[in-house]
């Protein structure tokens, strides 16, 4: 008999609560009035005499009745049942064969493809087999075929080649726990093929097999003891040289093996050429990085690759980047013009910069063109009367997507009927008496103040404000900076496609000492980053991501273009088509305008560095996570779970000693009411 | 008067003794007293006091102040001396009871409790000593002073009413301070009887009762007793709850009656020794017996005093 909450037992010490109040409590019941207890209590008190148990009979009852409780919460059981001998009836194999690229270290992808094959050929006629191809997602090569049918399980695994991408188990155990679950063999066995890399595995919940489940690792380590070195990282340092954009590779190579690799090469690949080549000498587990010398760039989507010379692993030699000549922001500055140099300061501000560039052109209020517009990311109105027309004009620039930033000094008109700004205006308010204003709250997490959330990252607190203008939010606007008034400093509105943001108070010496603050320079910068939307181009992506329905500059949506994969396959994208591509190779992705004849975009793509750490790890630790929950004591063998009706009849006692101890209870209530009676 | 043979009960025609349950069951304790004390003589004591009477007491001599019409000329001519000529006195005398009313009073194991006992002791002292026409008074306390009624020949029926009327309340507390308060009332010397369980140290009590002696009064002191209190007769184990505290615990009577029996006994043995050092008489009572048992032991002590004086 076993018990199926033998925790329960813990209740047993409630034994002792009747045996006490046998031998303590019976005493109170009657209570002699005695004139006075003077000379009673200076008789010692003898205890030894005073523990007897008058009630020998209600005590058991009470015991007995105790014990049947607590028996039958703990939940006996007899395992009547013989338990199903193991290693009996047919099997349902699902081969899980590791083709992550770090399986091609050495000869381990030959060597798992061959353990693959020789579970396949240990099938039996009536048993049936599955292949499950994995790497960071898993593919069912074949599901479920007949164990008589061994060559198309064979030709399955022969047909298997190594992807890009990194290892991931539970993606396989997951898909191989449903193939077992629909599965109505007696017998369910997952052999894993894998190197069994530590970074593949990280302790996933829900990845449990089927009850019964014999999960069998198949280790492939060893192999070649070779040196393994992989490029993990290149940085790109772009810099101007007589007019010409230049940039500087450093790539970044780590020997992910003990032994140190000697006499190597690492070679710069410039639209397919090699550039240049230097001497890579790697210590074990070492790493260095290799500079090159900077080329210039001249046409948009440059393909650059650095590649170091053959080791073990091929597949984390390369590492594939992609860079353009840096596309300025441009930005028109609206100024009132004439002799006060309202704009010089932003002029000045924007002159600065690399990443990105600030295209700068400034006009005066009647010569804003459309034109204009239409090439500008960003227009900034720097304190001028705005008549209706043009407010009108700029209402529908900015629906259109474009960034509007507007500075209210004491000229600074609207016209009350177009709806565009953030907040009416107001009142001028004058703070050249007495304290000056400062900016009291910021609005931290908006891109705006984002990198002046850090202590000591620009102090705007320091900037002395002689006067602002009043404004009155509007419903759809957000505050993003106050005056320590509380008046709003900076608020920002979204309008259509494009955003607007209005400074309350004017950005030259004459309003505030803003400008001559360090805080100037990069608040500036932030402001028309973010009202253009610039985002700094990635010069390449990893193996597994996903690029949503626009990435890269405009233009390169996926819809309706044609994307060409690294391998040379074409995938094209309908008006309905899918809006997401994950990068399942390594090397470059070209996307193909709808005409077919130009290229919108091209993504370098490179294997997942963490890959390449080839450090393997116990299997047992995955066997354990897989089969957690599973019946330990059918560990060992295959066999079938009880069925229900049968599990709740070897469980039944209990219902029966619950009932008899109720009894005993009512037994024991009599008795007590008969003897207190008596 | 004499009292020769007054200790013999059998000498007293028509004394007979009553069961106290018997008693209990009268309820009028006039007739209580009646029927025990019917039979006993009146006038079983002399007056505490020297003075004019027919009875010669003695001779002493004279000092200046003394009347003198009670000089003895005789005697003057035979020895050339002044003599005083002393008498007995046959006065009225004062007679008080002072009855414990605490809790444990209250307390009576086979049909008469100490307190009915004390009553009706109490009753058949004052019908017996107002029947000699002396003054009676009574006074009941526990711990503070409960009744008091100033002795007076015209107070039996006030006495016997509050008799009547007295019920066993509060919890008694230390014997000291209602009885140190009564003391200073009984100015004018007479014969004080208190009556109570005394379950209180023994040094106390007797430090309690003497001052009540303190003007020349006669003390006579009589201790009540349940049977139970003194056999302790008690079988099962249970909870004992004392009467004035209301405090519980568990005993077991056979273990202890030795030893309990040999306090009680030492309690009593150390009354009698100190009140016998101070010259008190002391009487143990238990309730079971014949009240007319407790008036002769009672009777026949003072008689001995009386004789030694």
């Amino acid at each position: 008999m076993s018990f199926l909450a033998p925790l329960f037992f813990v209740g047993l010490a409630a034994l002792a609560i009747p045996v006490l109040i046998h031998l303590i409590q019976r005493e109170k019941k009657q209570i002699l009035r005695f004139p006075s207890l003077m000379f009673v209590q200076r008789v010692p008190y003898k205890s030894t005499q005073r523990r007897r148990i008058h009630n020998w009979l209600l005590l058991l009852l009470r015991l007995a009745a105790l014990t049947l409780v607590v028996l039958a919460f703990s939940r006996p059981f007899f395992s009547t049942q013989e338990p199903p001998i193991p290693g009996t009836g047919d099997r349902e194999v699902v081969v899980l064969l590791d083709q992550s690229y770090s399986i091609g270290y050495g000869d381990r992808w030959e060597r798992a493809r061959a353990a693959a094959n020789e579970v396949i050929n240990g099938l039996g006629p009536t048993e049936r087999g599955s292949v499950v191809l994995f790497a960071s997602g898993a593919e069912i090569a074949l599901r479920s075929a007949a164990g008589s049918d061994r060559a198309q399980l064979s030709a399955a695994v022969a047909a298997a080649t190594l992807s890009s991408s990194a290892t991931r188990y539970a993606p396989a155990l997951k898909v191989a726990g449903s193939i077992l679950a629909e599965s109505s063999l007696p017998r369910r066995e997952v052999v894993l093929i894998s190197d069994f890399q530590r970074g593949g595995w990280r302790g996933e919940e829900g990845t449990r097999l089927p009850e019964g489940t014999t999960l069998t690792p198949v280790a492939i380590t060893g192999g070649a003891e070779a040196a393994n070195v992989a490029v993990t990282a290149a940085s790109l340092l772009r810099s101007t040289f007589s007019g010409q954009e230049r940039v500087a590779v450093t790539a970044v190579a780590v020997n992910r093996s003990t032994r140190s690799l000697t006499g190597g090469q690492l070679t710069l690949e410039v639209g397919g050429r090699p550039l240049e080549s230097k001497p890579l000498d790697v210590e074990g587990g070492g790493s260095t990085s290799v500079a090159f010398a900077p080329f210039t760039v001249a046409d948009a989507y440059t393909r650059g690759t650095v590649r170091a010379s053959a080791d073990a692993l091929e597949a984390d030699n390369a590492f594939n980047f992609v860079v353009s000549p840096s596309q300025p922001v441009r930005v028109v500055v609206v100024d009132r013009g004439g002799a006060g140099s309202a704009g010089l300061y932003l002029t000045r501000a924007l002159a600065i910069g690399d990443a990105p560039r600030f295209e700068v052109t400034v006009r005066q209020v009647d010569v804003l063109s459309d034109d204009d517009l239409r090439r500008a990311a960003v227009v900034l109105i720097n304190d001028v009367a705005v008549s209706a027309a043009l407010g009108r004009r700029l209402a529908r620039y900015v629906e259109a997507g474009g960034g509007l930033f507007l500075t209210l000094g004491t000229r600074a008109t609207w016209a009350q009927d177009v709806d565009l700004l953030p907040a009416a205006l107001g009142a001028p308010v004058d703070r050249t008496r007495g304290e000056a204003a400062r900016v009291g709250a910021l609005e931290y997490g908006h891109p705006v103040f984002e990198p002046f959330r850090a202590a000591r990252s620009g102090d705007f607190s320091a900037v002395r404000f002689f006067g602002y203008r009043a404004v009155e939010p509007e419903a759809s606007a957000q505050v993003l900076a106050r005056f320590d008034g509380g008046s709003p400093a900076l608020l920002e509105r979204r309008f259509g496609a494009g955003r607007v943001l209005l400074w309350s108070s004017s950005l030259d010496i004459a309003g505030s000492d803003f400008p001559l603050k360090p805080v100037f320079l990069p608040f500036i910068h932030r402001i028309v980053r973010h009202l253009s939307g610039y985002a700094e181009p990635a010069p390449w992506s990893t193996v597994g991501q996903v690029l949503d329905a626009s990435f890269g500059d405009e233009g390169s949506e996926l819809i309706g273009g044609v994307m060409v994969t690294p391998s040379g396959r074409q995938v094209s994208f309908d008006e309905e088509g899918s809006e997401v591509f994950e990068l399942a190779e390594q090397g470059f992705y070209e996307l193909r305008s709808p005409s077919g004849d130009g290229v919108a975009a091209v993504i370098a793509s490179n294997v997942d560095s963490t890959e390449s750490d080839l450090t393997a790890m116990d299997p047992q630790e995955l066997v354990a996570a897989a089969r957690a929950g599973a019946d330990q004591a059918r560990a060992g063998g295959t066999s079938q779970p009880l069925p229900p009706d049968v599990q709740e009849r070897s469980q039944r006692l209990w219902w029966y000693l619950l009932l008899l101890g109720i009894v005993v209870l009512g037994a024991d209530t009599l008795l007590s009411n008969r003897l207190s009676k008596s | 008067m004499s009292l020769e043979g007054a200790h013999s009960p059998s000498a007293i025609p028509g004394a007979r003794f009553m069961d106290p349950v018997v008693l209990a069951r009268i309820g009028n304790l006039e007739l209580v007293a009646r029927a025990v004390c019917d039979g006993f003589i009146n006038g079983l004591h002399k007056a505490p006091y020297f003075g004019a009477s027919v009875d010669f007491a003695e001779h002493r001599g004279y000092v200046p102040g003394d009347d003198v019409r009670r000089m003895d000329w005789r005697l003057w001519a035979r020895t050339d001396r002044y003599y005083i000529k002393e008498y007995e006195a046959e006065t009225n005398m004062n007679f008080s009871v002072l009855l414990d009313v605490s809790k444990s009073m209250d307390y009576g194991s086979r049909g008469v409790t100490k307190l009915d006992y004390a009553r009706m002791l109490t009753a058949c002292l004052t019908n017996l000593v107002h029947h000699q026409r002396d003054r009676v008074g009574f006074v009941a306390f526990d711990s503070e002073v409960v009744e008091h009624v100033p002795p007076s020949a015209k107070h039996m029926d006030t006495i016997l009413h509050v008799l009547d009327r007295l019920e066993a309340g509060r919890p008694g507390g230390r014997m000291r301070g209602p009885l140190h308060r009564v003391a200073e009332h009984f100015g004018r010397r007479g014969v004080l009887v208190v009556i109570s369980d005394f379950y209180e140290d023994p040094e106390e009590i007797v430090d309690a009762v003497t001052p009540l002696r303190f003007r020349g009064n006669d003390l006579v002191v009589f201790h009540v007793l349940d049977p139970a209190e003194l056999e302790f007769g008690f079988s099962d184990a249970q909870a004992f709850e004392d009467l004035e505290s209301g405090e519980q615990m568990p005993v077991v009577p056979d273990s202890m009656r030795k030893e309990y029996l040999s306090l009680v006994n030492a309690h009593i043995h150390a009354l009698q020794q100190r009140f016998s050092e101070v010259r008190v008489d002391y009487t143990v009572l238990d309730t079971s017996k014949p009240l007319d048992h407790a008036l002769y032991r009672y009777l026949g002590s003072r008689e001995k005093r009386t004789r030694i004086r």
